[in-house]
């Protein structure tokens, strides 16, 4: 998914000194990044707080962006360092990954509580069985969808490499979704 | 292939990571092979599930205050951030020059001091006579001696 036109002059126009275009020209995906950043950590809080400064960090990096890429890809980019970063600081690693047990979901839903809701929220945390690279990898390609060469690129790693981690993710959603919800296996 | 083979590559194969040549392995040992079908059956369910769910989540959204108070911040950091191409050299060069500028002045200054070669004349001396003004490191003595022109010594001032 190549950059489009309008994004292309908006980008010039921030360039040009004129800043007041960076808003279009990122809210389209405000909040995909702030969703990817959630997956990652789980927490609506780091997710903010990540979104927040992957933006700021766009924005002052947008003279290197090459605009022969995905706009959205680069944000995401951006947003998957910095979830790194954070993890690596291990201020609040075992929160993110270990304390998620219990914990409601942030974003207010109105159906909240109800059956469905519960499974739903359930099914995503077998996320937490994933190592901070295997839910980096299975995010963003089994979740927002890029493919392998924009993962890798994505993650500055290569694709051999993205391939072993999404190998083994995708192991562990299996296994922790066939144990903890065998009804729906059954199912099929 | 065998099943141990294709067990192992059916996590890529599930979500259609494999190359074309390996996938036709993977898709003919498949066929003819229940038990790897219904492992691969599996793999599929599980994805399309999570998929699902993350799609049903969708995730949180940013309040308008959050998104304006974020865009009120991008903007002071205009000026700083977006610079006119000349004047947006890379830290590293900017040090270089720095280094350079202090490496220069730092080696001026050494042999402007320490050098014990020929010096200014002294006040008393004709234009045929030469001072050598002599340093010690250790004790910050200074001697002068003066030289006639065919490098006879000539005396010496402290």
């Amino acid at each position: 998914m190549r950059m489009n036109e309008t994004e292309k002059e908006l980008v010039t126009m921030v360039l040009s000194g004129r800043t007041e275009a960076f808003e279009p020209l990122v809210s389209p995906f405000r909040q995909p990044l702030l969703a990817l950043a959630f997956r990652l950590t789980r927490n609506r809080e780091d997710a903010l707080e990540i979104a927040q400064e992957s933006l700021l960090r766009a924005f002052r990096s947008l003279r290197r962006y090459d605009v022969s890429r995905s706009f959205r890809n680069w944000l995401f980019q951006i947003a998957a360092n910095e979830a790194r970063d954070r993890f690596r600081k291990g201020a609040r690693e075992k929160a993110a990954f270990n304390d998620i047990v219990g914990r409601a979901p942030a974003a207010a839903d109105p159906e909240a509580g109800c059956e469905k809701q519960e499974l739903r929220s359930n099914i995503m945390r077998s996320l937490d069985a994933l190592s901070p690279r295997e839910r980096e990898v299975f995010v963003l390609r089994d979740l927002e969808e890029l493919d392998i060469k924009a993962t890798a690129r994505a993650l500055g790693c290569s694709s051999v490499s993205v391939r072993v981690s999404l190998s083994s993710a995708r192991r562990k959603i299996r296994e922790a979704i066939r144990q903890d919800f065998a009804h729906l296996e059954e199912g099929r | 292939m065998t099943c141990r083979r294709v067990r192992k590559l059916l996590p890529l194969y599930a979500g259609d990571d494999l190359g074309p040549r390996r996938g036709r392995a993977v898709q003919t040992h498949i066929d003819r092979c229940p038990s790897c079908r219904q492992e691969l059956g599996e793999f599929r369910a599980a994805l399309a599930e999570i998929r699902a769910a993350a799609k049903e989540e969708g995730g949180p959204d940013w309040s308008e205050g959050e998104w304006t108070a974020l865009m009120a911040r991008i903007r002071p950091a205009a000026s700083e951030a977006i610079r006119p191409l000349g004047l947006a050299w890379p830290r590293w060069a900017a040090a270089s020059v720095l280094g350079a500028f202090l490496g220069l002045a730092v080696l001026s200054m050494l042999f402007r001091d320490r050098a014990p070669g020929p010096q200014q004349a002294s006040p008393a001396a004709g234009p045929d006579v030469v001072s050598l003004t002599l340093v010690s490191q250790k004790t910050g003595l200074q001697v002068v001696w003066f030289l006639d022109k065919n490098f006879d010594y000539k005396g010496e001032q402290e």
